[in-house]
């Protein structure tokens, strides 16, 4: 059993409050990934789960029990660190079975579960290995074993691959996502990297300045982010922003007092709008809002297109090749349902309002 | 030719500074010494060291030095780290603490050794004072041979620890918080936490200080001088202040030389033989 219950959590440093009341449920099994850009206080609640910082206000249960006061040890938590914090003069082996030693295990016991983490993890011939003698994406791993062995209720990762190069950063991904799969241990994952938010969790939390902006499934997240916050962040590459004035029901005129048509059903009585289009779901066409193309990405699989929408930038993502070139005008349409509409202070969206059923792969 | 315009001045001062007093003491110590032209007279080959090594009083001496550096060093060093670990944790104060820990390095030897003179003085001296209230003493600080080596080395210790404390204290902030935090989840008490972690992590920085302090208690005479005088008898007569001795009162400058050429080998020979078994030890761990 291991749910997590963050009950109204605040954290203060002195008169600085970095956590303003933040609720969440954690089921058994879930992963859930907090992601925020730095300072947004998603490292310091899942240090506050640890019991690594102490809580200002509210409570943390974890499988039924308020662990306010309980010491790191007592939660039955593992954590994996950024910088692995392994310890650097024992080898793999020590490493991992450091934790079961402090608690008196026999040993026989210790070395089946250590060499079971280390088959899990592929670690088996590395295990006399120090530190030192690894590759980074070893040490995380040996990290992870670290973790494993223990068997814990709960799963903390804090930023655990931003240390690993990019391609390095995919392939653990996967392992992460595998061994989750595997063992099923509810996890408590904290990225910067809304790419890794999405693709592992069952669950993403969007953090800002100390307060939960948004939480859902990674899709849920991606067709109906609740704030200009949450769809400015997820998404990859991020997803357009095009201010201007409505004028009636249906139109809006952009800042260099080019009017275009927004094929939804009511704009509302907003003076002022953003409107949100996600890069792949601009289409060319004949006719529609004008861009002016200035650079053209062909990738192989898709084209990323950077155009000048009456002196706003706007990316466009094509699937496959197009033929545009730079200076040419090209115009743009939106399936109407995928078109995301932002009133004024960016904060509530009124797309839900207008918008149908989404589809896309 | 313009690079080497440019490091004149420096090699022209380490000459003067460094290499040669060193090879004018290797001179002399191979030459006997004439007074009046304060100068190398004619060469004698081994004949010094000879001397020297045939003198009880040579082997006395770094007897003396040698019990000096096997307890202050040890003691320093543990104790040094000790009290780096006792302060590094959060409390009010700490900074005054370790401020406060600066002043005896501050403090010029001679003056110390004064000061601690009038402490351990055996009729007046604070200590004996402090003792008696536990009902000890009185102690005759400078008159029995064991205990007058006891001052030297708690006058020593005194003012060497708080760089120790220091130098340990610059450590233990630099070592990694997450691998600390590591141990706190997997359940390492106070002990083990000191005993698996900080102290493997620290044996790099444990064995330079050693070196460091190593270099300099061989050195160490000035406190002697000022506190014993090397007496009672020859009981704390260190090498250097009988190095000294010999230069300086009896102003037998070729046979001082040569000893103070054995004590330089001795000290290279045993500092690299010192790095070499730390840095396996570093490799064990």
């Amino acid at each position: 059993m291991g749910t997590v219950d963050i009950r109204n959590i605040r954290k203060s440093y002195g008169n600085v409050e970095v956590l303003h009341g933040v609720s969440l449920h954690i089921r058994d099994g879930e992963f859930v990934a907090l992601v925020g850009p730095s300072g947004c206080g998603k490292s310091t609640l899942l240090r506050m789960i640890a019991g690594l910082e102490d809580i200002t206000a509210g409570d943390i249960v974890i499988s039924d029990r308020v662990v306010n006061h309980v010491a790191p040890k007592d939660r039955n938590i593992a954590m994996v660190f950024q910088n692995y914090a392994l310890y650097p003069h024992m080898n793999v082996r020590d490493n991992m079975g450091f934790a079961l030693r402090q608690r008196r295990m026999p040993k026989p016991e210790i070395e089946s579960r250590v060499d079971n983490a280390a088959r899990i993890l592929g670690l088996e011939r590395l295990l006399d290995r120090k530190p030192r003698a690894l590759s980074g994406g070893q040490r995380q791993r040996v990290a992870m074993g670290r973790a494993i062995v223990r068997e814990p209720n709960v799963f903390l990762f804090d930023e655990p691959l931003s240390n690993l190069d990019a391609k390095l950063r995919v392939q653990m991904r996967s392992e992460i996502k595998e061994l989750h799969q595997r063992l099923k241990t509810t996890t408590v994952y904290v990225t910067h990297d809304q790419i890794e938010a999405m693709t592992l969790a069952d669950r993403v939390v969007v953090m800002n300045g100390g307060v939960i902006e948004q939480q859902g499934s990674p899709l849920e997240l991606y067709d109906h982010p609740a704030s200009r916050f949450v769809a400015a962040f997820i998404g990859s590459p991020p997803m357009n922003f095009i201010e201007g004035t409505v004028v009636n029901g249906t139109h809006v005129r952009l800042e260099d007092g080019t009017t275009i048509h927004v094929p939804v059903t009511n704009l509302g009585g907003q003076a002022r709008v953003t409107i949100g289009v996600r890069p792949e779901h601009f289409e060319l066409s004949n006719a529609g809002w004008p861009a002016t193309v200035s650079v053209v990405e062909p990738t192989g699989s898709e084209t990323q297109i950077t155009a000048r929408m009456s002196g706003q930038i706007v990316r466009i993502l094509i699937r496959g090749r197009t033929f545009v070139r730079p200076g040419e005008v090209i115009h743009l349409t939106v399936p109407p349902d995928l078109i995301h509409i932002f009133d004024d202070s960016g904060t509530p969206s009124i797309h839900a309002i207008t918008r149908g059923i989404k589809q896309h792969a | 030719m313009t690079r080497w315009s440019f490091m004149m001045p420096s090699i022209v001062l380490l000459l003067v500074t460094l290499a040669y007093p060193i090879f004018y003491t290797i001179d002399i110590s191979f030459s006997t010494f004439d007074l009046s032209t304060f100068g190398a007279d004619e060469r004698v080959g081994w004949a010094n060291y000879e001397e020297v090594l045939n003198d009880y009083r040579f082997w006395d001496a770094l007897k003396v030095t040698l019990v000096y550096l096997v307890i202050a060093l040890p003691l320093q060093v543990a104790l040094g780290f000790a009290i780096a670990f006792l302060i590094n944790a959060e409390w009010g104060g700490r900074g005054m603490v370790r401020a406060l820990f600066i002043i005896p390095m501050v403090v010029a030897p001679v003056v110390a050794g004064g000061i601690w003179r009038m402490i351990l003085d055996p009729l007046w001296g604070l200590m004996n004072y402090a003792l008696q209230g536990i009902g000890i003493g009185p102690l005759d600080w400078f008159g029995d041979a064991n205990l007058a080596m006891a001052a030297v080395i708690i006058i020593d210790t005194w003012r060497w620890t708080p760089f120790i404390v220091l130098i340990a204290t610059a450590a233990l902030l630099a070592l990694p918080r997450d691998v600390f935090e590591a141990a706190k989840i997997d359940g390492a008490n106070w002990w083990s936490t000191l005993w698996s972690i900080a102290l493997p992590l620290l044996i790099p920085i444990i064995t330079a200080t050693f070196v460091i302090r190593w270099l300099g208690a061989v050195k160490m005479f000035d406190i002697v001088l000022a506190a014993t005088y090397g007496g009672p008898g020859k009981a704390t007569n260190v090498l250097n202040l009988f190095i000294y001795e010999e230069a300086f009162r009896s102003l037998r400058f070729a046979e001082s030389s040569a000893m103070a050429v054995i004590v330089l080998v001795l000290t290279m020979v045993l500092t690299g033989i010192f790095l070499y078994g730390s840095r396996k030890l570093e490799e064990r761990f």
